[in-house]
């Protein structure tokens, strides 16, 4: 009986009642695929978003490179009596420059996109308000601004952008090595790096940024904002500081001061490049996140597509292109590395769409106008000890108008705004006027304040002794001074 | 300093830093920017004085 019961029952119940049980089982099979499909979706989205915050994380140690690679740079263009205090200046400018950056920088960045009237743009991610909301270290945007379980974005995003500031600050550090006081100098870095460049960035590397909706500015590499605006900030602070003691002779004509370790500058010069694939890097928005521009493709600040293919064979190109144009003329690997960076920075605007072999032309352009520029700069008084002004400013500024020259047409910005202008001249051309005015006149007007609180430029005996002997309480290559160290044996 | 009622990490939906929701933040902020000022004026007055020192 037993037996019986259970060998009949399963036959006897599918028999009775078969659609019943196919539509238990079907639904039982949809319900398991529906939490599959919630698992697999969770597990993605849990994937993408430890993908995009470890891309942007990995991009701050890449952009530190950059500093490595500014302190080697400025060091080596030093003469042996200047060479830490130039360390120590380039060491501060990127310390200040961090929690200045948190502590206001981050608030411009969000709050000035629309211009002086701070309010909310087209995208709905600008404005006193909406900054205020998320950019404060107090009161409830803080939980924007500190370890935030559900928040894996904010703070790759403000380290990011952190270290553009800091470049900056690197790039103006190197134009006034051997002469600047040390907190006359960090006052001008905070003002550049924590408030001239963001408000260029605000206005022209923002989806609500009124330069990019209103005029079709495109700056995708931050040839204007950054360098730009950074290399004309150190134009306007060079006036005002005045050249180095022995730089000029009485009749105008200009002396060469020889750094006291050409290879550490050029090794100095390519670790800048190694750091700029970080800073490129940075300035790509990866897809598959709430705040990403589309669900399965990258894009620029700007939501136009990218792709880091793109970054590759551009930057490369341009690094190529920029080092031979400076060596056709020059010979000299100072100016063939300051090619180098002259050949990204001459791109930058336009390296997502740019052929590379066009990059190459522009950049190669850019390798041979650079030392010429240069010259012209100093044959005006102007003592830029690295070449900052040129290789950052005017070729930053170049770079910005020959992406009006190729890319017009191209759509500028595609997104909330709605029809906006596509890439024009005369919009690079606006661009480039104000990165040009947001930069010389910040640097102008703070370095001639300094200058009347006698603050801008270390007194005369300081200068011919050596800044290190007054800011440094070490030497930089003990055995090659009088105070050689010798060992007990001696 | 636990910013959550229930000291545990199953309650922590948001910020997990500490002094979260009071005026710690604002306040530590606030001291930090301070800082930042009182090193500059520091070392401004020392680097002066040190560089009167080779004035002839």
């Amino acid at each position: 009986m037993f037996h019986f019961v259970q060998r009949r029952r399963p036959h006897t119940t599918a028999y009775i009642c078969p659609l019943a049980t196919g539509e238990r089982n079907v639904e039982e099979q949809i319900a398991e695929l529906t939490a599959q499909i919630a698992a697999l979706q969770g597990s993605s989205a849990t994937t993408n978003r430890m993908f995009a915050e470890t891309f942007y994380y990995l991009t701050i140690p890449l952009m530190i490179i950059i500093h490595a690679g500014f302190l080697a740079y400025e060091m080596g263009s030093s003469r042996l009596k200047n060479v830490l205090s130039s360390g120590v200046k380039n060491l501060l400018a990127f310390a200040f420059m961090i929690p200045t950056f948190y502590f206001f920088g981050w608030w411009i960045y969000w709050g000035f996109p629309t211009g002086l009237t701070f309010s909310e743009g087209p995208a709905g991610i600008s404005g006193a308000a909406y900054a205020s909301s998320i950019a404060l270290g107090w009161g409830d945007a803080a939980q924007y601004m500190g370890p935030n379980i559900a928040d894996q974005a904010s703070g790759v995003f403000f380290g990011a952008f952190a270290l553009f500031a800091a470049t900056t600050a690197s790039i103006m550090s190197g134009a006034v090595i051997e002469r600047i006081q040390t907190v006359g100098f960090i006052i001008l870095a905070v003002v550049l790096g924590s408030f001239a460049w963001v408000v260029a960035a605000a206005w022209g590397w923002h989806a609500d940024g009124w330069l990019v909706t209103k005029f079709g500015v495109h700056d995708f590499g931050a040839a204007g904002l950054v360098h730009a605006v950074a290399g004309f900030f150190a134009l306007g602070v060079l006036i005002n500081l005045g050249p180095r003691i022995g730089k000029f002779n009485a009749d105008g004509s200009a002396n060469h001061i020889p750094g006291h370790n050409m290879p550490l500058t050029v090794v100095g010069l390519m670790l800048i490049i190694v750091g700029f694939w970080g800073f490129l890097m940075a300035c790509v928005i990866v897809p598959g996140e709430a705040w990403s521009w589309f669900g399965d493709k990258a894009s620029t600040i700007y939501g136009t597509p990218i792709t880091l293919s793109s970054l590759s064979f551009n930057i490369l190109m341009a690094v190529a292109g920029g080092i031979i144009g400076a060596w056709l003329f020059t010979r000299d690997p100072f100016w063939m590395m300051s090619g180098a960076l002259a050949g990204i920075i001459s791109t930058a605007s336009g390296l997502d769409i740019y052929f590379p072999a066009l990059a190459f032309i522009i950049a190669f352009s850019a390798g041979i106008i650079l030392k010429p520029c240069a010259d012209w700069l100093e044959r005006r008084g102007i003592d830029d000890a690295v070449g900052a002004v040129t290789v950052h400013g005017t070729i930053g500024l170049y770079g910005v108008v020959m992406l009006g020259i190729w890319g017009s047409g191209f759509p500028a910005l595609q997104g909330a705004a709605g029809d906006v202008p596509t890439i024009n001249f005369m919009g690079q051309i606006v661009g480039a006027v104000v990165f040009f005015l947001l930069g010389f006149v910040p640097g102008y007007v703070v370095s001639y304040i300094l200058k009347m609180f006698g603050m801008l430029r270390i007194r005369k005996g300081a200068e011919l002794a050596g800044m290190d002997l007054v800011k440094v309480p070490a030497a930089g290559y003990p055995e090659w001074g009088a105070d050689a160290p010798v060992t007990p044996a001696e | 300093m636990f910013p959550y009622g229930e000291a545990s990490w199953s309650v922590v939906d948001g910020a997990m830093f500490m002094g979260w929701g009071g005026a710690l933040p604002g306040m530590a902020t606030f001291i930090a920017a301070v800082i930042c000022v009182a090193v500059l004026v520091i070392g401004q007055r020392s680097e002066t004085e040190k560089a009167k020192k080779f004035d002839k």
